[in-house]
């Protein structure tokens, strides 16, 4: 059976379910019941070990993350109601769920499964640059990106303008950028000769009718593509967001389930993240009937996961879902530092090393914690998927990997706070060509090779 | 009973005991002024704590929530005294077409404390509707919060319709949210980018002051 799982049933406790004041939910119901659960399971977090070993931990994790969602369930926001589901419920979600599907089309279909801790089977590869850019060099963007060798899918930066006007949500100036987004993408994966990408589309469009009007197998986001839909921090839903999940479904794409717990918010400490972590990706198969779960959680004051009170519940919350279930799921990396300076690449190549032995697949690399234009290239991703590949391929375990991750960190993380914006994706690569300079390129090669010292055997 | 029972319930969250405290203080005799600096003190040190992640969201907003109540019943005394005037009255609101709330109620959160009035509508909300509740509430100050950059021009659409509607003077208007910047505030016109939530309080009385 694929998702979406019992939609009709599911959508309805938007109407039915237990009526809640919305300023009561986050700090009456989600932030105790989550601190109470955290301390029931006995999760504790250890700032020494970003890695850990503690497989009884991360089963509890698991058990946790489920409670959580089972008591608290999601929040619409139209509605002021709480979608919930019983145990019952979230088990048959769960066994009749599939831990593989086959994305994209013709030779470029890619087959994406489940991975267990410390696979040996490389990470299912989506570049995404997860900024916004400029409308002259977004097409730019997409042939660079497209032209990655590890690419298995590619989410293209977000338009601001369309035909020179700033695009606003919701209105028209919307569905025309979508349109312009779709079509450059499909132009430029036919140009380097991969039509059948993989595609997540379009970033575009913050709005359900964005992404609703560039549906089509034609020339739009067709089925063998995916779309995103997000969860909002925390715990919380509208209708705009559920129309996307019905589309879907109806439209017969593929989707994820996009959320970003916040360390510091309402999930208070790692512990509370990791479990948040867990309770999101049911939620995705539950509610929203996501094929796969894209997380990216991040500091409070950073927006970024690179350091190790991220590192730490990325690494036990994917344990936890490689361990108990068949869930498919995406480690989105938020850096501090911008393209083009060796912390970047640093942070790169820690953040994927530490998702990729604890079961996740690779969604890199939101750089410069996506706040800036134009600020994110495809080669920290490269780097980053290319320590992925070689971190299953060498069947690096656990321990290992924390060494070095500890190495890594040591050489960015006392400058999370104030980190190099770096260079603009136009200064640090030839645009007509989409292509890195060399200077850029040196920089990528000098940090590969010290990653390589570490331990981590890159098969090229 | 002391100042310190009281300093210490606000700073666990206890909003019972907290309201509580402050009654009983203020009717011992006890000058609300002088309760509302010392609370004020430990407001700061929380502020500073949660700045440092040392104490999460959760924590702070009990504290919040319990000054506030605090504030609540001192207010009538402070006003019998001559004093307790709001600092200024805000406006605040995340932008149409956008969702996205943790930012602006924390920030909601920190101006109350210090002695902001705020009138909070809420997220995906109109230019107009801004302009408008800031007409019905008296606001010295609008607010508007955008978390993703396609509803960022909203924040410029609405300092547009006060320009268009011959208002701009009347209310400083300030920006924030994750995408936004301090480039973005001077492209569209805003008086105030605010970069976080801990430095809002002061940066809106440094702002009412020009």
């Amino acid at each position: 059976m694929s998702n979406p799982y019992r939609l009709w049933e599911i959508q309805g406790r938007s109407n039915t379910g237990p009526f809640c004041d919305e300023d009561e939910f986050l700090p009456k119901i989600f932030a105790p019941r989550l601190r109470e659960i955290v301390n029931k399971y006995e999760i504790k977090y250890d700032p020494k070990t970003p890695v850990p070993t503690d497989d009884k931990m991360a089963d509890r994790i698991w058990q946790a993350g489920w409670e959580l969602f089972r008591e608290v369930g999601l929040y619409n926001t139209d509605t002021h109601r709480i979608i919930k589901l019983s145990d019952e419920e979230i088990t048959e979600a769960l066994y009749a769920t599939s831990d593989r599907y086959w994305v994209g089309a013709g030779k470029d279909a890619v087959l994406w499964k489940h991975r267990s801790v410390e696979d040996t089977e490389p990470p299912f590869c989506i570049y995404s640059p997860d900024c916004t850019c400029s409308e002259e060099l977004f097409y730019s963007y997409c042939l660079a990106f497209l032209k990655e060798p590890l690419l298995d899918g590619f989410c293209a930066p977000i338009l601001e303008e369309s035909m020179g006007q700033l695009i606003r949500s919701a209105s028209p100036f919307e569905i025309n950028g979508c349109t312009e987004h779709i079509y450059k993408m499909r132009l430029a994966a036919k140009q380097v000769g991969r039509p059948g990408t993989f595609f997540v589309a379009v970033g575009t469009a913050e709005h359900d009718t964005g992404q609703i009007a560039v549906s089509n197998n034609d020339w739009g986001v067709r089925t063998t593509d995916s779309r995103i839909i997000g969860t909002l921090t925390e715990f919380k839903t509208a209708d705009t967001l559920l129309n996307r999940a019905v589309h879907c479904a109806q439209y017969g794409c593929y989707s994820g389930n996009l959320t970003g717990p916040i360390y510091g918010g309402w999930c208070g400490g790692s512990e509370g993240v990791a479990v948040a972590l867990v309770a999101y990706s049911l939620n995705g198969l539950c509610i929203y009937g996501t094929q796969y779960n894209q997380h990216f959680p991040f500091h409070l004051n950073w927006g970024s996961n690179t350091t190790r009170e991220l590192l730490w519940p990325i690494s036990m919350a994917g344990q936890a879902m490689a361990r108990n279930s068949k869930l498919l799921y995406t480690s989105n990396g938020f850096a501090n530092a911008g393209p083009m300076t060796e912390m970047l690449f640093y942070e790169t190549a820690c953040h994927a090393l530490v998702s990729v032995v604890t079961g996740w697949h690779l969604w890199e690399m939101a750089s410069t914690r996506n706040k800036f234009r134009n600020r994110a290239t495809p080669l920290e991703a490269r780097l980053g998927m290319e320590v992925g590949h070689a971190v299953a391929r060498q069947g690096m375990k656990r321990g290992q990997a924390n060494e070095i991750a500890l190495k890594l960190l040591s050489k960015y993380e006392a400058n999370a706070g104030d980190a190099p914006k770096g260079a603009e994706y136009q200064e640090c690569y030839d645009v007509a060509k989409a292509n890195p300079t060399q200077e850029h390129y040196d920089m990528y090669r000098k940090v590969k090779d010290e990653v390589a010292k570490l331990g981590v055997e890159f098969p090229f | 009973m002391s100042l310190e029972e009281l300093c210490k319930a606000v700073e666990t969250g206890d909003q019972d005991k907290g309201k509580d405290l402050a009654q009983k203080l203020v009717e011992g005799g006890t000058d609300p002024l002088q309760i509302i600096a010392a609370l004020t003190k430990v407001m700061d040190e929380i502020g500073e704590k949660f700045a440092r992640l040392e104490i999460f969201l959760p924590e702070m907003m009990m504290s919040g929530e319990a000054m506030s109540k605090v504030v609540g019943v001192l207010t009538p005394h402070l006003k019998a005294g001559g004093g307790g005037e709001p600092k200024g009255k805000v406006v605040l609101g995340t932008v149409k077409g956008d969702l996205h709330e943790i930012g602006k109620n924390i920030v909601k959160l920190m101006l109350q404390v210090g002695f902001f009035e705020v009138r909070d509508i809420g997220v995906d909300a109109d230019p107009i509707t801004f302009i408008k509740q800031a007409e019905e509430f008296g606001a010295d100050i609008i607010g508007a919060s955008s978390l993703m950059t396609t509803t960022m021009p909203h924040q410029k659409e609405m300092i547009d319709i006060l320009k268009d509607e011959g208002k701009r003077d009347k209310y400083k208007v300030v920006i924030g949210g994750a995408p936004t910047t301090v480039e973005w505030a001077e492209e569209i016109g805003a008086d105030l980018y605010a970069p976080d939530a801990g430095s809002a309080a002061k940066l809106f009385t440094d702002l009412l002051k020009k």
